[in-house]
């Protein structure tokens, strides 16, 4: 099986490691895993802005790009979205590109639903000393029934126990723009998200998405937690977190 | 709709300033929302008692509620027929003002000095208490939270708790001083008690009222009957005792039959406050009879369009689905952190966010469509499965093909867009934002404080982990 690993833009300047955490366990499932050069952003920012035509243009940019492979695997929920449900929608009545938008959303993943549904990683590449909370993104959550698949996987990493905090399915505030344009109330939600995170008693807070991971990390941070970790899973699970 | 209303909307994001450091008010919010979350779980959960399912329900309400609006002029003319044949009188407005106009009409014909009302957000849609006390109709609100809001000169900031934004010591001191009694120390314990005290005030009014006002939460076609659904029992009293009843409605309340309004009310209590049923659900259907011991001699119904007609058959259709259960508000992070009178119009919350732009104009509300994290918990709670978030989206998207977003958020966009559809230079450009980026860290990698992300980085840092970006280092990876 020949993969292409989308990294998303995110992590393509904020946190590199959660790119070559993905790379590796992708690797780990015995595929072929290419990175394809001309990646940029999947388009979701001009979507959510409401700016359609600039939506479809790169909408039709990514397909050209990554509808070659067997399969597409993106350690983000958000993102994973945004191909799989928005393409085909943002395309439908395009006969030459609706089919091939439908086509690629049927073989793109997020990275956790990837592991535990499609391919399977034989052992865990790393252990984990620690208790962990996690966060469910509300576009894996909601968008892509992203639930089981993220706690699976932890439930296999050695030395690792979840310890799941009050309201998880609950939103961080974040939403992209949303944490730009109502910084203050955006605010708000983090700081209910922070207090349950602080509740939960846990050493480390996971999640699949990096947008909802700052947010969370840089307010517990101004809220002068110097101590829980904030890790996506990909970092977790293939131990690239480990400092 | 006046000018007052449209630039209130216009000012979310300065109103929401305000209630973020209204501490009174974020207590208040904090108390209500797990309850409310909580009671609708459980009853969604009561459900299996009955071998019912939430999604079957939601599917069969969503059909019931799509063939009406399929047909709407057919179905509020059956209605029309049907009320009339049971001796009530049926009119038309075509906004709020012609429908305060007509109820303001019908007092002074009647000789009305005093109306008790039951609740209605149509009301507040149409102005209704101010015109008729412009009018010198006194107008008395008899569902507890309206009292209040009444009371305290305010407006409702939910649609089925209008007095969510209000704590107990709130309360205590508004009744003291409106009833003209000493404040007391009050306790949630004590909410019977002041129940029953308003209970007692409004007794009065019942009782000397010359007409009572109330919404209805569903027409029905079959009968020509408004359906109430009500916890206090003041509907009753407003709807029976007065000589005269007017109801106000929205004309997309229709469902075809009584069979159909049960399968409705399977999902309206249970949506809204939890309950399996509500403790008062009235059909309300005609006049008195002869040898009926109440109800009103005249019954008129007002069925007001305001915006309505022009979203059917339109991308918005779906959002006159609406029951008004307020489950979406109940489970809206961005409502919960601001109440509801940060949106400025009548309807809060993801429902308001839509329907506010669409019934007032897409440009009295540019914020609305956009104060979502695009969560989409309202989206699933929905028990007519209106998908919120696409509706919020299309009006983003009304707002770009109409050039009404801010210059500089056009600017960012397209820059951004350019860019992102030029491989060679964004990685170039991403390479230069990642170093930069790590130049404005401090030693912990983060960033205190970012021109470019003021609202962000007012209550937060920026992680920044590398000055590299992810392509850059795999490239050099891929070399060694």
């Amino acid at each position: 099986m020949r993969l292409a690993l989308y990294v998303t833009c995110l992590v393509d300047l904020m946190r590199p490691s959660v790119g070559f955490a993905a790379l590796r366990l992708l690797e780990a499932t015995g595929a072929e895993v290419v990175v394809p050069e001309g990646q940029t952003c999947c388009g979701q920012p001009a979507w959510s802005a409401g700016d359609r035509p600039l939506a479809v243009e790169l909408a039709r940019k990514a397909i050209a790009e990554l509808e070659a492979y067997d399969a597409v695997v993106i350690p983000s929920g958000s993102c994973a979205d945004q191909i799989r449900n928005v393409y085909p929608r943002l395309l439908a009545d395009d006969s030459d590109w609706g089919p091939r938008a439908r086509a690629l959303a049927g073989r793109t993943h997020e990275l956790t639903d990837f592991l535990s549904a499609v391919a399977q990683l034989p052992a865990m590449p790393a252990d984990f000393a620690g208790t962990v909370t996690y966060h469910d993104s509300c576009k894996g959550l909601r968008g892509l029934s992203i639930k089981d698949q993220p706690r699976e996987l932890l439930a296999r990493v050695r030395g690792l126990t979840l310890k799941e905090m009050a309201d998880c399915e609950e939103c961080c505030g974040f939403g992209g723009a949303f944490s730009i344009k109502f910084g203050a109330v955006s605010t708000q939600i983090v700081d209910r998200k922070c207090d349950a995170i602080a509740a939960a008693g846990a050493d480390t807070v996971v999640g699949g998405d990096l947008g909802c991971l700052l947010n969370i990390e840089g307010r517990l941070r101004r809220r002068g937690d110097e101590t829980t970790r904030v890790l996506h899973i990909a970092e977790v699970l293939a131990g690239e977190g480990e400092s | 709709m006046g000018q007052a209303r449209t630039w209130q909307a216009m000012r979310f994001h300065a109103r929401a300033g305000e209630k973020l450091k209204d501490v009174v008010l974020q207590g208040a919010l904090r108390k209500a929302r797990p309850l409310f979350v909580a009671k609708r779980r459980k009853g969604l959960d009561s459900l299996a008692e009955d071998g019912l399912e939430f999604e079957m329900l939601r599917s069969a309400a969503k059909n019931i509620k799509n063939r009406i609006l399929a047909d709407l002029d057919v179905w509020l003319a059956i209605f029309e027929e049907r009320a009339m044949a049971a001796g009530a009188e049926v009119l038309w407005a075509r906004d709020g003002a012609e429908a305060a106009r007509l109820v303001v009409e019908i007092a002074q014909r009647e000789g009305v000095t005093k109306a008790t009302k039951s609740k209605s957000m149509l009301s507040e849609e149409a102005d209704l208490n101010a015109a008729l006390a412009a009018a010198g109709i006194r107008p008395v609100e008899t569902d507890l939270g309206e009292y209040i809001v009444q009371l305290a000169g305010e407006k409702p900031s939910h649609i089925i708790a209008p007095a969510v934004h209000k704590t107990i010591g709130e309360v205590e001191a508004l009744f003291a001083k409106e009833h003209g009694r000493p404040i007391e120390t009050r306790t949630s314990a004590d909410i019977p008690d002041l129940a029953r005290e308003a209970r007692a005030v409004l007794r009065q009014h019942f009782l000397s009222a010359e007409m009572g006002i109330s919404g209805a939460n569903f027409l029905i076609a079959e009968t020509g009957s408004a359906a109430l659904v009500t916890n206090e029992g003041n509907g009753r009293m407003v709807t029976t005792l007065p000589r005269v009843h007017v109801v106000i409605t929205g004309i997309e309340k229709l469902v075809p039959t009584l069979e159909d309004f049960a399968t409705l009310m399977r999902l309206l209590p249970r949506s809204a406050t939890g309950q399996a049923i509500s403790n008062y659900v009235s059909l309300l259907t005609g006049t008195k009879r002869a040898g009926d011991r109440d109800g009103p001699e005249k019954t008129v119904f007002i069925l007001v369009d305001n915006g309505r007609s022009k979203l059917l058959g339109s991308d918005y259709e779906a959002m006159l689905r609406c029951i008004r259960c307020g489950a979406c508000m109940n489970h809206c992070p961005v409502y919960f952190s601001l109440g509801g009178h940060a949106y400025g119009w009548v309807y809060p919350g993801p429902m308001g966010s839509v329907l506010t732009p669409l019934l007032t104009g897409l440009d009295n509300a540019l914020d609305l469509p956009h104060a979502s994290t695009g969560c989409n918990q309202c989206g699933v709670v929905c028990p007519v499965d209106i998908p919120l978030p696409d509706l919020m989206h299309r009006l983003r998207e009304e707002q770009v093909v109409r050039r009404l977003r801010p210059r500089s958020e056009r600017l960012a966009l397209k820059a951004w867009g350019w860019l992102a559809a030029r491989p060679a230079l964004y990685r170039w450009l991403a390479r230069r934002a990642a170093r930069y980026l790590n130049w404005l860290a401090d030693g912990q990698g983060r960033i205190r404080v970012f021109g470019l992300l003021p609202e962000w980085t007012a209550a937060r840092d920026l992680p920044v982990s590398s000055a590299r970006t992810f392509h850059e280092l795999y490239k050099a990876r891929k070399r060694a």
